[in-house]
């Protein structure tokens, strides 16, 4: 378990990690996806169901940390997933995605307990995927009382070879985040993405050296 | 003699008839373009209790579902299906095949 202070940076990954970034952040009606995005400072776990083929309810716990480790906090929403609009066309998907999340955040700022406080998360993400080439470009605003983050995510990739249905299908995808006023650094990350029908893995490491592990398991 | 070629000729027609007496639906799909999202099709076409098969073929951007010997299926129930997972249907073709030959190319 972390105990670290909480320094601003790390608020934007509350509303960030709320809603992992992925291909498709929710599976087909009735289901339930299960995801985790693990990092050297940050760990978080959640599901979602499926309500209807276009909305999904879920929860998600967070916790992370501060690069010094002095900073910790812990994070737990209900999130709402809406599918706005989808492009089906020959080749190729296009979606565009609404989130919402709603939620506590606790902690701990220099060995000094946080006061929790409520934390609202809108964002939205357009996504374009063919077999071979991925995009998708995520932008969320934060809200909570003296914090105002705004952070964007842009991931970009492609298939090394098409696969049939039961083989898995490797990606190469390049991820970059930036977050405003928390960091003037922007996150780069390229990982290996591996796909096989109800299985979703990425692995990588950041131009900081650190490794990150995403996964999506639908059930 | 005209008999025995009656006869024959009637026990082959029997025999290719009964070969054939699963059809399958091959239904051609717009944006299914990745497994992940694709597994949704197959589980929502699986549990039709007309269905004996399924077969997702993602290269051709096919899903062929077989059904039960006696039994059809409603293409606008297929459009639905494909509809509500959130695909769109681009046609649907109705083949004497079972899967076991459309995977392996005999039904051509």
């Amino acid at each position: 378990m972390f105990t670290f202070n909480i320094k601003l940076w790390v608020i934007p990954l509350i509303f960030l990690s709320s809603h992992l970034v992925f291909a498709a952040p929710m599976g087909f009606e009735g289901s339930v996806m299960t995801m985790g995005d693990f990092n050297q400072n940050w760990r978080e776990v959640g599901f979602n169901y499926a309500i209807t083929s276009r909305d999904a309810l879920g929860l998600t716990h967070l916790e992370f940390r501060s690069d010094d480790y002095k900073d910790k906090r812990e994070i737990d929403t209900l999130n709402y997933t809406r599918l706005l609009s989808r492009w089906n066309s020959e080749h190729a998907q296009s979606n565009l995605w609404l989130f919402m999340g709603l939620g506590e955040v606790r902690g701990v700022a220099n060995n000094q307990s946080i006061d929790s406080k409520v934390i609202a998360s809108p964002g939205f993400q357009f996504d374009y995927e063919t077999t071979r080439i991925y995009f998708a470009v995520t932008h969320k605003l934060y809200r909570a009382s003296n914090l105002n983050h705004d952070n964007t995510s842009i991931r970009a990739g492609f298939s090394f070879y098409e696969a049939d249905y039961n083989q898995t299908q490797p990606w190469f995808i390049l991820e970059t985040k930036y977050t405003n006023q928390i960091s003037d650094k922007i996150e780069v990350i390229p990982m290996l993405r591996l796909i096989n029908k109800n299985i979703f893995v990425e692995g990588g490491v950041n131009n900081s050296g650190q490794p990150r592990l995403n996964f999506m398991y639908t059930f | 003699m005209k008999h025995l070629l009656l006869v024959v000729g009637l026990g082959l027609s029997l025999t290719s008839l009964s070969g054939f007496a699963t059809p399958s639906y091959k239904v051609t799909m717009k944006g299914m373009v990745c497994s992940f999202c694709a597994q949704g099709i197959e589980k929502k076409m699986k549990a039709l209790s007309e269905t004996k098969d399924v077969y997702v073929d993602m290269k051709n951007r096919l899903v062929v579902v077989e059904v039960k010997e006696g039994l059809t299926l409603s293409q606008d129930v297929i459009n639905k299906i494909i509809k509500d997972v959130g695909y769109a249907v681009q046609s649907i073709e109705v083949s004497e095949h079972p899967i076991e030959h459309i995977q392996s190319g005999m039904d051509k």
